[in-house]
This record gives structure tokens, C-alpha cells and sequence, in this order.
């Protein structure tokens, strides 16, 4: 499953979907939103995308980790809108039979979101005291 | 044999880019021969400051990535895209 969303993530919704059938272990990444990138300090950042690409995209790679990875399954969510430190802005969870397809394949997932998924961001400062 | 004078695409801008043309969609006139490199051109004339980011858009026609030299139709939907900052 792919999902582009304004929403908050849910996290346990995802592990949820993949687990249960022949998964045997979930490997799951989270990227949230930092406080400082390079060097300046972030209170928070817009993410804004392309979507119908975007989706296309994540579409792409799922296909491409199911050719990988048959076995496993492959969830990718990412977030769009104005997100505050702490706050998720993707995840990839790859459950498969064995925990090295798992690790592999959700690695795999959140590098090519990062080089291909027309999605961006821009970084608000804290308000100065 | 007929030939257009130019051909009319749909140019649509995100990220950074979006704030350097300052609008989210503009139809883009096209002169021949009709490629990537061509509308780029046709868009850098209206927005000089494009030209700085020339190295670093990417092509994509129909939600697709493309070559620059890649030939448009009229009716293309085509957007210059910044480096990706997804994650």
C-alpha cells in the first residue's frame, strides 16, 4: 500500500496491515521532523508535492519491491502539509517471511522515496524572542 | 504539409521553482523543435532567474521523468522539477 496523506500517521494501522499470513518479522522506518538542519534551528516544515506523480511513484517502487522481494509485502506513507518538530512525515514498513528481505527491502523503499517521490520541503524558523 | 508555429503545453511548478515563477500552473508556448530544452528556454525568457536552477531541474511530461531533449505534444503536461527533499 502507498498513500500520500494530510493526515497524521498511524503507525500501528501500518504494522497492523502487514503483519499475520507467512510475515515473520517487519522492518519499519520513520522520519520526522528535526529541530535544526544545518545548523539553523527548525520549528517546523511545509512538505508539499506533486501528487499525482508522487503517488505514481511510490506506486513504481512498490511494484519494484514486490519484484525484489516477493515474499514480503510494503507499505509506504508520506505526509504532506505544515508538520512541526517531532511530528512523522514518512514511513516504510516492508514485513516479509524472514527479517533480512525485511531490512533490505524497507531500506531499499525509503532511498528511492528520498531520490525519486516529487515531494518537497521548506523549513520555518522559530519565531525570534 | 502543415506545420504549427508552436504548440501549447501545460507547465505546472513546485518546491522552489513554484516561488521563482510565483504562479502553481502557466500554458507555456512552445517554438519548435518542440523539446524540453526548448519550453525551458521559452519559460527562462519570462523568469531569468530559472536559468540558476537549470542544472538541477529535472523533466517531467505526463508525471513521468524524461530527458530534456524529449519532444512534447500539445497538451503535454510538463513541470521542471527541483531536487526532491521527500523523507
Amino acid at each position: 500500500m502507498v498513500a500520500i496523506t494530510q493526515d497524521p500517521i498511524d503507525v500501528a494501522l501500518i504494522l497492523r496491515g502487514l503483519a499475520g499470513g507467512r510475515t515473520g518479522g517487519i522492518d519499519v522506518f520513520i522520519g520526522v521532523v528535526r529541530d535544526t538542519n544545518e545548523g539553523k534551528s527548525v520549528a517546523a516544515i511545509e512538505y508539499t508535492a506533486y501528487v499525482p506523480m508522487a503517488e505514481e511513484q511510490m506506486r513504481r517502487i512498490e511494484t519494484e519491491i514486490r519484484e525484489r522481494w516477493p515474499a514480503g509485502d510494503i507499505t509506504i506513507v508520506h505526509r504532506i502539509g505544515l508538520l512541526r518538530v517531532g511530528e512523522i512525515a514518512v514511513v516504510t514498513a516492508a514485513g516479509a517471511p524472514h527479517r533480512a528481505e525485511a531490512f533490505e527491502a524497507c531500506r531499499y523503499a525509503i532511498e528511492r522515496v528520498k531520490a525519486d517521490v516529487p515531494i518537497w520541503k521548506k523549513e520555518f524558523a522559530p519565531a525570534p524572542d | 504539409m502543415w506545420t504549427p508555429l508552436m504548440r501549447c503545453v501545460t507547465a505546472l511548478f513546485f518546491g522552489p521553482v513554484r516561488e521563482v515563477v510565483g504562479a502553481g500552473a502557466l500554458t507555456l508556448e512552445v517554438n519548435p523543435p518542440f523539446t524540453g530544452d526548448a519550453a525551458f528556454d521559452a519559460l527562462a525568457g519570462r523568469f531569468p532567474a530559472l536559468r540558476a536552477w537549470r542544472g538541477s531541474l529535472r523533466l517531467a511530461v505526463n508525471r513521468e521523468y524524461v530527458p530534456f531533449e524529449r519532444v512534447l505534444d500539445a497538451g503535454d503536461e510538463i513541470s521542471f522539477l527541483p531536487p526532491v527533499s521527500g523523507g
